[in-house]
């Protein structure tokens, strides 16, 4: 067993490092690798090529990389605290509150086009919060139930007011298609200033919750017993999904896909649901799904680029089938 | 002998009235017939063939381009994708809608309304040459829509005279979005740029609907001596959306920012077609391109 999951953990790094040096490598325009090197050492005389290096790869791959691992990690955390296999970012409303406060930006305020990352952030983290204030009022207050009933409704509720900015700005709609379908950009890093507070504390209470998630597993009375409190841990983790979910939709539009399967396909590739385990390893699988569907969605039919989602569905969804059909 | 030269006058009388009696008909058919246009381009050749609509879609930019004999035509509200709401356009009892692939998913309903219906957007400035003749036909106005489309032809060869040898690189864009698009050479703007005398930054690429997202490797690489944005935004909104294209980071390093030739355009005529092409072509050589 420990050579399974030693075996899967090699396999996601080495995923992870070829994708990383097929971004930095691959683009529209053919920069020798050589070229590569000087620029990321520094060593590069100034002109378009390092430009494209340091200026448009390094911070695109920086940011497909933090984007992937967050989602992946959102999705593994909401999944563990929720008990629940279709938990991801979308049932804790953040998917629906960022569409819309990027649609907001995009359609209604395009003047200030440059405030997209923090209004996406900010509508993500205001639709999570709305739907913990729900899922903690009333009577029994925090059950897994409420949350995910509150969570539908309060997407339903930025779906719809998403839905009708579109009907209401039809001639504005082909600004926010892109956003909406989900991708990455190479505006520099512009967006990860904005959000990077967002992804550090989002990881650190990730990197906290491994152990109490862990107890959680085995039963809310149980974790009792060993002095985890179920509620505590259910907001913490609905918390720091809520930031890494609104952080990655904030740069990289609606991505929903990996946070619900990444650590489906962490657990059954390797056998296991300790959170230990699968938080880590979906990080970095899920940092590497998305680096090389970034990368074959501005390489496939370069210089035109292609939206991300369909190509990391297109790669994903395969492994995911194969190892759901052993598993059963 | 001259029975059968009077046989072949009458023949020949009767032929040159019947069809003068069809040419009239077709005509007046056609100005019987309540017609639709969804596009400006559609609703101003109309205008210009002496015929009125009972009904036009709403323009993107404002009504500025409509002819004056549409001012007081009932605008239809244009929605995405369907087009126009077939509750309206059944009220206006349309027989006949000029509309755009842009609203193909509605075209089902309308013809289910017993409406005929044409598709006609051209994406180039040939094809509205084209298209103004096809419009002619279909409404039986077949010589004004020839005299038409000859005359364009002509303002447009007076448009474009003078164009230097040396002609800047353009990127034109579609929406400020932090993903806009570019427009390429199969796409209305694209070919109107090309006519106006710049070469296309997107030179070479083609893709369905001649709008693509590019790589910004590409823009970099490429460098454009000018960027030119068309906004869907409100004119005070504009010296924002100019200052943010120049400050993109992934573009200010190009000739175009450092320059300060990255503009802001104000309305819509270099995104959909319009019967007033050569202005379009000269606004963009005195505005943008300086070659005029």
């Amino acid at each position: 067993m420990i050579l399974r999951r030693s075996l899967v953990v090699a396999v996601a790094a080495t995923a992870l490092v070829s994708a990383t040096i097929a971004s930095l490598t691959l683009g529209a325009v053919d920069v020798p690798v050589r070229d590569v090197i000087d620029a990321l050492r520094g060593d590069a005389e100034p002109g378009p090529l390092r430009e494209i290096v340091l200026e448009l790869r390094l911070p695109r791959t920086f940011s497909a990389i933090i984007v992937g691992a967050g989602l992946a990690v959102a999705g593994a955390l909401l999944q563990g605290a929720l008990a629940n296999p279709l938990a991801s970012p979308d049932v804790i409303g953040v998917t629906g509150g960022a569409g819309f406060g990027a649609a907001l930006i995009l359609l209604v305020f395009p003047n200030s086009i440059a405030l997209l990352p923090v209004g996406a952030l900010a509508f993500g983290l205001v639709a999570a919060t709305l739907v913990f204030a729900i899922a903690l009022a009333g009577p029994n207050p925090g059950g897994i139930g409420r949350l995910i009933l509150a969570g539908i409704a309060v997407s339903a509720l930025f779906g719809a007011a998403t839905t009708s900015l579109l009907t209401a700005y039809p001639e504005r709609v082909q600004s926010a298609i892109f956003f909406l379908a989900g991708g990455l950009t190479s505006n520099g890093w512009t967006e990860v200033e904005v959000v990077w507070p967002y992804f550090t504390a989002g990881f650190v209470l990730a990197v906290l919750l491994i152990r109490p998630l862990d107890r959680l597993a085995l039963g809310d009375d149980v974790a009792q017993s060993l002095g985890t409190h179920p509620r505590t841990i259910r907001l913490g983790a609905g918390m720091a999904a809520a930031l890494l979910a609104a952080a990655a939709a904030s740069i990289a539009g609606l991505l929903g896909f990996l946070g619900l399967v990444i650590p489906h396909v962490v657990r059954l590739a390797g056998g296991t649901s300790r959170h230990g385990y699968v938080v880590p390893v979906s990080a970095l699988s899920g940092a590497a799904l998305l680096l090389a569907g970034d990368t074959l969605a501005r390489t496939i039919k370069a210089p035109i680029e292609l939206p991300v989602g369909p190509l990391m569905v297109a790669l994903g969804v395969p492994l995911f089938l194969f190892l759901l059909r052993r598993a059963v | 002998m001259r029975a059968r030269r009077d046989r072949a006058l009458r023949v020949a009388v009767a032929t040159v009235v019947a069809l003068a009696l069809g040419a009239g008909s077709a005509s007046s058919a056609a100005a019987d017939e309540r017609i639709v246009a969804l596009t400006p381009f559609t609703a101003n050749t109309l205008a210009q063939l002496g015929i009125v609509p009972v009904g036009i879609g709403q323009t993107l930019g404002g009504r500025d381009r409509l002819a004056p004999a549409l001012r007081g035509v009932r605008q239809l509200p244009l929605s995405h994708p369907n087009g126009p709401n077939l509750e309206q356009l059944a009220a206006l009892n349309a027989q006949l809608v000029f509309s755009s692939p842009t609203w193909q998913r509605g075209h089902a309903g309308m013809r289910r309304l017993g409406m005929r219906v044409v598709e006609s957007e051209p994406r180039s400035v040939s094809a509205m040459i084209t298209a103004t003749r096809n419009i002619g036909r279909i409404v039986g106005r077949e010589a004004q829509a020839r005299q038409r489309a000859a005359a364009a032809q002509r303002r447009i060869a007076a448009a474009t005279r003078g164009i230097p040898r040396k002609k800047p690189r353009v990127l034109l864009l579609l929406g400020v979005g932090r993903t806009p698009y570019a427009f390429l050479e199969n796409s209305w703007g694209g070919d109107v740029l090309r006519r106006a005398g710049a070469r296309l930054l997107t030179g070479g690429l083609k893709a369905n609907g001649g709008l693509a997202r590019i790589s910004n490797e590409t823009v970099v690489k490429r460098n454009p001596d000018i960027i030119i944005a068309v906004p869907h935004a409100t004119p005070e909104n504009v010296p924002a959306l100019a200052r943010y294209l120049r400050t993109n980071p992934a573009w200010r390093r190009t000739s175009a920012a450092r320059n300060k030739r990255v503009y802001v355009s104000q309305d819509n005529s270099l995104l959909q077609a319009g019967t007033d092409v050569e202005r379009t072509i000269r606004q963009v050589r005195t505005r943008y391109l300086r070659n005029g």
